[in-house]
């Protein structure tokens, strides 16, 4: 099984890193809407750690993501015409989001005042000053970019099987690397 | 001024001592001494401490009015129940510990109530100065004689909105109202 992508498939690295994401994109969300909407207390401070620590680590995989993107890169959409135009650019916004949402929750961390822990243990740099007007700025972005992350994602979940179902392979080839 | 009855009574009681004339100073004992503070948070409870920089008291136990009240804290040494909230605490948002390194409290008068006292006041927190009630209560130390007022403990509770000196952070978390107690070891100079 190739490890690497080629023009007309996915290697198994890509394949990993966009199902990962998948459901760590979706769970952070349904996760950050909890916190968003509950009472906060010393039972489910942990929340807000768990939130911050996955979003990182998404963070961190989409950085990964693209270098290795860079290195290998993966085919392109199976459409044609403008209707591929039309996906990359959708494609390029994921990934625009994918890098904004997790910037801006980390600098609106840091503008509260309270340091951003990894995993409960290691000590975000800030990002910007403590500032409360800062603070709301970057948790109106922040919610923002991962609602509309949302929508795309879904749209893209149902692209997707709708190509399937046309018959181009689509969600075939990113889950078994060829259409 | 009718000397208050009930408070001589109730400090006759607590200390079994003849009546002495003389207002009597007393130095804090700051390694037994301490100032705590506790607040909601949801449905659970945030308590933490703040060190006593210096505290200057004077109590006369026949003419209370004549006691008297200064504390001063270092906000910098904070601590909390847990550490996000000593963060929240000390920062910007709520006590501005840079900005602020000092909390005083400095009584203004001084009256009996029921078997304690009335302290009125004024705090002064992020460099704001609100007006405060404190209730004080003295009590003799453990292991000193009945009639021993060279060491005392003093309690002083009360209640502040912490809006009232701009220390708003968090408030759609954590309680406006904020409980003091303040328990001071004291010794007489000298």
């Amino acid at each position: 099984m190739a490890l690497r992508n080629s023009p007309d498939s996915f290697g198994l690295i890509s394949r990993l890193i966009h199902w990962g994401m998948a459901l760590l994109i979706l769970s952070l969300i349904a996760l950050g809407l909890r916190i968003s909407w509950m009472e906060p207390s010393l039972s489910n401070l942990w929340l807000y750690g768990l939130h911050k620590t996955m979003g990182l680590s998404a963070f961190g995989l989409v950085l990964f993501r693209i270098l290795w993107h860079l290195i290998s890169p993966p085919p392109g959409p199976l459409a044609t015409g403008w209707q591929r135009l039309f996906i990359k650019a959708w494609h390029w916004t994921l990934y625009a989001l994918m890098i904004a949402t997790p910037v801006a929750g980390w600098a609106a961390s840091s503008a509260s005042g309270i340091d951003t822990l990894y995993a409960g243990t290691f000590v975000v740099p800030p990002l910007v000053e403590v500032s409360e007007r800062a603070e709301f700025v970057w948790f109106i972005l922040h919610e923002i970019f991962a609602k509309t992350l949302l929508g795309m994602v879904i749209v893209h979940m149902l692209a997707a099987v709708k190509r399937e179902m046309g018959g181009d392979g689509t969600l075939t080839r990113m889950l078994r690397g060829r259409a | 001024m009718p000397v208050p009855f009930r408070f001589v009574l109730a400090a006759s009681i607590l200390l079994a001592l003849p009546a002495s004339a003389a207002p009597v100073a007393y130095d804090l004992e700051r390694d037994r001494s301490s100032v705590t503070f506790e607040t909601d948070f949801g449905p659970d409870t945030i308590t933490g401490s703040i060190p006593l920089d210096s505290a200057d008291l004077t109590l006369d136990f026949d003419r209370v009015a004549n006691s008297r009240v200064s504390v001063a804290l270092d906000v910098s040494g904070a601590t909390a129940s847990f550490p996000f909230a000593a963060q929240a605490l000390k920062g910007p948002k709520v006590l501005d510990a840079r900005a602020h390194p000092q909390m005083t409290f400095q009584s203004t008068s001084v009256q009996a109530a029921g078997d304690g006292a009335a302290v009125d006041g004024n705090l002064t927190i992020r460099g704001v100065t609100q007006p405060v009630t404190l209730r004080a209560e003295i009590y003799r130390q453990k292991g000193t004689a009945v009639g021993d007022r060279s060491h005392l403990t003093v309690r002083l509770t009360g209640k502040v909105k912490r809006s009232a000196f701009g220390a708003t952070g968090w408030s759609d978390m954590v309680s406006d109202e904020v409980r003091i107690i303040i328990t001071a070891r004291i010794a007489a100079k000298g």
